[in-house]
């Protein structure tokens, strides 16, 4: 297969290529010729208007719902759906029936997928339940790019403090969302003036806060190690899907003081506020909760000044058996791949477009210890073609995943996703 | 005819001053006709309501029956305990069967905050909420109101209305509270400070954590029940300590030195958050609010119907 690439932008922050429009000739999935221009045969095309390349974008946070939940979505629907939002790539969280615990868990998933790779996380604990260890090592061998108990978070402390320990022996990366249960229980949405109006339990920014926190001083024992130094430039704490302004201080103060720590936010959040849930509409109803505006604002910040490496779907996809119902019965979550890019180039505060791509490029791959593509000769290809100016609605009856419970479901957006090479 | 400007009775908040009016103005008409010794009228005669009550409730059933058959409506009644969503039905459907029996109304009573408004997205009957959750319960503060008006002789411009007791779980709060500030009333909550809710002064109301001064501040008390059914973890420490310092009783209601309305949305836990000898004094309106109730809901009922 010979596929030519017409007059692209390349878009690859702090390299000699970047801003350069060129013509890719990829032939059998390596990149032959990069010039100015190729006068040559190809099986495909790819041109455009302003087209823009990079390499293959990188979303380090989906649930995968296969094996156990493909009624949801199946793994064949999110290749699909992450190839429509341009992902070459993607992390998969290990909340799926049974939970991914085991060597045959990682094969399965490492196996699936045609063009986009699929990186599994394994547990922590067995079943994701907050106890006991899975086998840590084992799963490490056996490719598992981090480790995470996802959509339930570590609450015991010394579970985490030991978690820490045991992944600085082979240079894991523990993942997690901050969030303290005993503070969120029954909570529905953000606890602010709209929880208030509308009579909904609310979940406080500082549930996430405090956990930070907690966290941070755990790092900080385990790094203070009387064994030997532990720094290096990798994170081995991940906080992810952080919400609030105070949660962005906070990871920026221990960044400050070389704790080895990274951190992302979900697109949708950076979007959405709390306003948005006064119609009850169940596709707003996520985990962190949608907050306010100045929370809003400090996650840009955050993207701004590089306290948040990395911009994530959390891409959860449900049916309309779990949505289409009264709020407080609704499942959290909501589909996020196909509408990434363009959620953040449309509601974009000031980030290049060099940084947001960076964002959900080499910086979930550095998190996660993985080899970082390159856009040259002789390299395979890995690249994601797209436009930064295509505005386009997104309608529900185009959703390419199987799951529909979107909140940007009739919103104008702008950029899109055109192809992905890769594989 | 005046209209309302809503084909649904979802919440205060989506009423103007003036469809407040107007349902003050037509409940005082339907308060005449059932203190007649024929009480019935034709109104919603081949008009046909279901009252659905996914959560236990006397009064507020008992209400809406009474004034749907004043109105000379026909009505049938579901409450949960005797239905299929025990077998796992979705509300949705529970609802669109009983819609297929040709249904031209919904009373609805739901647990869940916002599920009439989730209903009205995806079906044509009007709606009338009859308490959601810790939402909204709009036919108790319009009945409330009608009330209040009724005792003071007067609208409410100006008047002081302390709403008094577990303000967190209450959906009678948060209705009274959209009702009264729309109808230019101050307002002011009282209660316990785990029960006040961290935001609420954001609707432009007062806190209070002292009894003696809420109720000497205000021209009508409006006590709440102490709602133990919606508390899934702990408030405070025990109903004892609760009456004791959150109670009012009559000898607090006659050393105010002022005439003072109190009111209750029922049922009363006596000896709780009112003695009896509060609760049946001449200070009280309990059972007017109770009678009002069936007049604002005849209102609501016959101005919704005048919509189709």
């Amino acid at each position: 297969m010979k596929i030519l690439i017409r007059s692209a932008r390349i878009v690859s922050k702090n390299t000699t290529l970047n801003g350069l429009v060129r013509d890719i000739f990829i032939d059998n999935g390596i990149i032959t010729q990069l010039d100015e221009l190729i006068d040559v045969e190809a099986d495909e095309i790819i041109e455009g208007n302003n087209l823009c390349v990079s390499i293959g974008w990188f979303d380090m946070r989906v649930h995968a719902k296969d094996p156990g939940y493909e009624h949801k979505e199946s793994l064949y629907s999110l290749e699909k759906a992450a190839l429509a939002g341009g992902f070459s790539s993607l992390a998969l969280l290990p909340n799926t029936k049974p939970v991914v615990q085991t060597r045959e868990s990682i094969h399965y998933l490492k196996r699936a997928g045609d063009l986009v790779k699929f990186y599994p996380m394994a547990a922590v604990t067995v079943n994701t339940d907050g106890k006991d260890f899975t086998e840590m090592i084992d799963l490490h061998e056996a490719g598992a790019v981090a480790f995470s108990d996802g959509e339930h978070p570590l609450q015991n402390p010394d579970i985490l403090l030991k978690t820490l320990q045991y992944l600085t022996q082979f240079g894991g990366v523990l993942i997690n969302q901050p969030e303290d249960k005993n503070l969120t229980h029954f909570g529905q949405m953000h606890d602010g003036v709209v929880s208030a109006l509308i009579g909904m339990k609310g979940m406080p920014n500082m549930a996430e806060e405090i956990m930070i926190m907690r966290d941070l001083k755990l790092l900080e024992y385990v790094m203070d190690t009387p064994f030997g130094d532990l720094s290096n430039d990798k994170s081995l704490l991940h906080f992810s899907c952080i919400s609030t302004a105070e949660s962005v201080n906070l990871i920026r103060q221990g960044k400050a003081k070389g704790l080895p720590i990274s951190c992302d936010v979900a697109a949708h959040q950076l979007c959405f506020t709390e306003g948005d849930l006064v119609d009850f509409d169940t596709n707003f109803k996520v985990n962190p909760p949608f907050r306010t505006a100045a929370d809003v604002k400090a996650l840009w910040a955050g993207l701004a000044d590089g306290t948040i490496d990395t911009i994530v779907s959390d891409h959860t996809p449900h049916d309309e058996e779990s949505k289409k119902l009264e709020f407080d019965v609704a499942d959290f979550g909501a589909i996020g791949l196909e509408t990434l890019f363009a959620a953040v180039n449309t509601y974009n505060e000031g980030l290049s477009l060099e940084e947001i791509i960076e964002k959900i490029t080499i910086n979930p791959r550095r998190i996660l210890r993985l080899p970082i593509p390159q856009i040259a000769v002789g390299e395979k290809a890995n690249l994601t073609i797209f436009s930064q100016d295509e505005t386009w609605v997104y309608v529900e009856k185009n959703i390419v995943s199987s799951a529909k419970n979107s909140p940007f479901i009739g919103k104008q957006l702008k950029g899109k996703a055109i192809a992905v090479i890769s594989k | 005819m005046q209209k309302l400007s809503t084909r649904h009775l979802l919440g205060i908040k989506d009423l103007t001053p003036d469809d407040i009016e107007l349902i003050m103005a037509t409940a005082t008409e339907f308060k005449e006709v059932i203190n007649r010794p024929i009480k019935k009228v034709p109104s919603l005669r081949d008009v046909t309501i279901a009252n659905v009550f996914f959560e236990n409730s006397t009064r507020t059933r008992l209400s809406f029956e009474l004034a749907e058959k004043r109105l000379s409506a026909d009505t049938l009644s579901f409450s949960a305990a005797g239905s299929s969503v025990k077998k796992g039905e979705t509300l949705l459907d529970t609802v669109n069967n009983i819609l297929a029996m040709k249904v031209d109304m919904i009373v609805m009573r739901h647990a869940s905050p916002g599920a009439p408004h989730f209903l009205s997205k995806h079906i044509n009957a009007n709606i009338v909420n009859a308490g959601d959750g810790t939402h909204e319960h709009p036919t108790q503060a319009l009945l409330d109101s009608f009330s209040m008006r009724e005792r003071l002789g007067t609208d409410l411009v100006g008047k002081k209305v302390a709403i008094i007791g577990d303000i967190l779980h209450s959906r009678v709060a948060l209705s009274n509270i959209f009702a009264l500030k729309k109808q230019g009333a101050e307002v002011m909550l009282c209660g316990p400070s785990t029960l006040i809710p961290r935001y609420i002064t954001e609707l432009g109301v007062k806190v209070s954590h002292n009894v003696r001064e809420a109720l000497a501040w205000c021209d009508v008390a409006n006590v709440l029940r102490i709602q133990l059914e919606r508390q899934h973890i702990k408030y405070f420490p025990s109903l004892r300590e609760y009456s004791l310092y959150f109670g009012i009783n009559k000898r607090m209601l006659d050393e105010l030195d002022k005439e003072i309305v109190l009111m209750h949305p029922g049922p009363i836990n006596r000896g709780v958050e009112l003695s009896s000898d509060a609760a049946d004094s001449h200070h009280s309106i309990i059972l007017d609010q109770v009678e009002n109730g069936v007049a604002t809901r005849m209102a609501v009922l016959y101005l919704l119907a005048a919509q189709n």
